[in-house]
């Protein structure tokens, strides 16, 4: 794949499902950051604009308008499979999809579109993608971004937003920032934007914040190793405490019968010379530690 | 949701694949002609592992036996899963144990099928046996699913490869049509004549997909006391999760992996939670009713004494929701947990200023409100 989520305040960007609340919203929050939003999409709507952003009725309308190359959509779990395949069908290489509730069943056929199309797709239930002080697609806050050399992935949105806070207060900022998501199947694993992280220049580092469940975080160890990865890498892992047998809160996040532990993951994450972490105050201790230690 | 083996049973059953005759014993207040033919199995249905190991599954003749063996299972805790039913069905003896399972394969956006001849208690240590566990990724279509099966039971004794042979589109079926996440049988017994009945189930639903799978929501809704986390999303729109009937801290918190972290963090410098919530806070729009909610399920917490309100959200505007909360705690005014509030983001000065007046402190730090919970639990 060679779509990658570097975007930039070029990046023509659409925003399905634009003309609702939540579209409306982060249609003007994602502007005010400095993302080139060019068109909206909704199906049902005779809206013609939102501030001054044209609405079209589909995504091959909109790209055939504008141009655009990327993606948000803000529409409801049971439209989103029919959301990114309208996109994927109309060219569009970056599908980001912050919607939670996507049935894991749509999950599995929009991977397999979007495979298909050569588009790279970040969801469900993502946080949303930024390259901080350039463009955010997404709900990411401005709080927690700020340019730097720290490549971050994670699935939770609210603890990324916190941790993000933290190393922005300690002066550490990000280069690409990707949430993956929580959602057990997804359009984009840790482990596949490895490549890319190993390549991005502006990237010197990984911060990579996971949780129970699953076995994203050990795929994602074993891809370091493959691929030799030689920048320091960092994780967070929440759930250490959690029960097991229950789903908490994201869907993904559920340990059973010895399946998705947090001991697994650690085990897997240290074996590939990750620094791994159970406290926010514990990572970014070591994270702006390492980021004082690089100017010296 | 992880499904309790009864209730698995009963959903693959719905979903058309046979499944042995089994009641569920709730009290020790049963009819013995309303169960499956002895002799017995009577197994403890929680969510967990290593029930047989655990002596939480046994074998009864005779229904004095059950009974004793209910009165012994029934209220035991495991892997801190307190029992509150079993599970009985009638015993199969002189049949072979073999596996069969269905999950998400999340690379490939298929299905992985695995089946071994041998299963059991001890497939985890069969499973790395080279050659022991066979299996296959299809796409999420029947037809995919069922072209595996000859080849997945090539060289198999007959009489397991027409079991195979027949359970598994079966079962293919209900994972598909249930949309589940996991599917597994095992054992999976198989008769001399090449029958099949399914020893244990392992079921994980998929909940997000609950609109459109009447089977689902019809089991949640008649067993809702079995699954309340998945019964509270269900019918309030948030994650809430019990983690510690004894905690001293209740957590109105927004986010599911900043929930999870704050309980971890917690417990590691002794303080002790009492639940896990996603409250979303976008999900509120104007309305204290999931608050107040929230605050007296906490407040069911025996030992709980202080409510932290953690909330971390970029786009939240903190002044509505500190109206939304002191809106909330007036509703309940029989509630008298003292809060402590953490809170960053949109409209913060007037958050703080408005909270204040009504009594709450509030600060952008956690570790400083975590002194102030400290504070109000010494």
């Amino acid at each position: 794949m060679t779509i990658y989520p570097r975007v930039d305040n070029t990046t023509r960007v659409i925003v399905q499902g634009m003309t609702g609340r939540a579209g409306r919203m982060h249609t003007r929050m994602m502007r005010e950051y400095g993302t080139n939003i060019v068109g909206g999409v909704s199906p049902k709507s005779d809206v013609a604009d939102v501030g001054g952003v044209p609405v079209f009725a589909s995504c091959r309308d909109a790209v055939a308008a504008t141009g655009a190359t990327a993606t948000v959509a803000l529409v409801g779990p049971a439209q989103l499979l029919g959301a990114i395949e309208d996109a994927a069908h109309a060219g569009i290489k970056l599908i980001v999809t912050p919607t939670e509730g996507m049935p894991v069943h749509d999950a599995l056929r929009a991977r397999a579109v979007t495979r298909e199309a050569g588009a790279m797709w970040i969801g469900a239930s993502t946080p949303g993608i930024a390259v901080a002080g350039q463009a955010k697609l997404g709900f990411l806050p401005e709080a927690s971004l700020l340019p730097g050399p720290l490549g971050l992935m994670s699935k939770s949105g609210t603890l990324s937003y916190e941790a993000g806070y933290r190393l922005v207060q300690r002066g550490v900022g990000t280069s690409v920032w990707t949430g993956v998501g929580g959602d057990p199947v997804k359009g984009t694993r840790y482990a596949e934007l490895v490549p890319f992280y190993a390549a991005d220049t502006q990237t010197e580092a990984l911060l990579i914040i996971g949780e129970i469940g699953g076995n994203e975080e050990e795929d994602f160890a074993a891809t370091l190793t493959e691929h030799r990865f030689a920048k320091p890498v960092f994780a967070l892992i929440a759930g250490r405490s959690s029960p097991e047998g229950v789903t908490m809160g994201h869907a993904g996040a559920l340990v059973h019968g010895g399946h998705g532990g947090w001991a697994a993951k650690k085990d897997a994450l240290e074996a590939a010379g990750a620094q791994v972490f159970a406290s926010l105050d514990d990572m970014t201790n070591a994270v702006a530690a390492w980021h004082a230690s690089r100017l010296t | 949701m992880f499904l309790l083996e009864h209730d698995a049973k009963t959903l693959l059953a719905a979903h058309g694949a046979a499944m042995p005759a089994g009641a569920l014993l709730e009290s020790l207040d049963f009819d013995t002609a309303t169960l499956p033919a002895p002799p017995w199995m009577i197994k403890a249905q929680i969510p967990v592992g290593g029930r047989g190991k655990a002596g939480l599954i046994r074998t009864a003749n005779s229904a004095d036996e059950l009974r004793a063996h209910a009165r012994d299972i029934l209220g035991k805790v495991h892997k801190g899963m307190t029992v509150r039913s079993c599970r009985v069905e009638t015993r199969v003896g002189g049949a072979d144990e073999t596996y069969l399972s269905f999950m998400l394969d999340p690379v490939s956006a298929g299905v992985r099928i695995m089946v071994a001849a041998q299963g059991g208690v001890e497939i985890e240590t069969l499973a790395a046996t080279e050659g022991a566990v066979r299996n296959e990724v299809a796409m999420p279509r029947l037809h995919d699913l069922n072209a595996c099966w000859a080849r997945l039971t090539a060289g198999f004794a007959p009489h397991v490869a027409a079991a195979i042979n027949s359970a598994g589109p079966a079962l293919a079926r209900a994972f598909l049509e249930g949309e589940l996440s996991l599917l597994e049988i095992n054992p999976l017994f198989v008769h001399k004549d090449g029958t099949w009945t399914a020893g244990d189930a392992k079921v994980v639903t998929n909940d997000d997909a609950i609109y459109r799978q009447p089977v689902l929501r019809a089991l949640l809704e008649q067993r809702a006391a079995a699954y309340p986390e998945a019964y509270r999303k269900h019918r309030h729109g948030c994650d809430y999760v019990v983690v510690d009937p004894d905690g001293e801290i209740g957590l109105l918190t927004t986010g599911a992996g900043l929930s999870m972290m704050l309980i971890d963090e917690l417990r590691a410098t002794g303080l002790k939670p009492y639940n896990f919530l996603d409250v979303r806070t976008s999900g509120l729009r104007g309305d204290a009713t999931r608050l107040v909610n929230v605050i007296e399920w906490i407040a069911e917490g025996k030992r709980v004494r202080v409510l932290l309100v953690n909330i971390f959200a970029g786009i939240t505007d903190l002044k509505e929701f500190a109206q939304l909360l002191v809106e909330a705690l007036a509703r309940i005014p029989h509630i008298k947990l003292p809060v402590v509030a953490r809170l960053v983001g949109t409209n913060l000065e007037a958050a703080r200023d408005f909270l204040a007046t009504h009594g709450i402190p509030v600060s952008t730090e956690l570790g400083v409100a975590l002194e102030h919970v400290r504070r109000k639990l010494a």
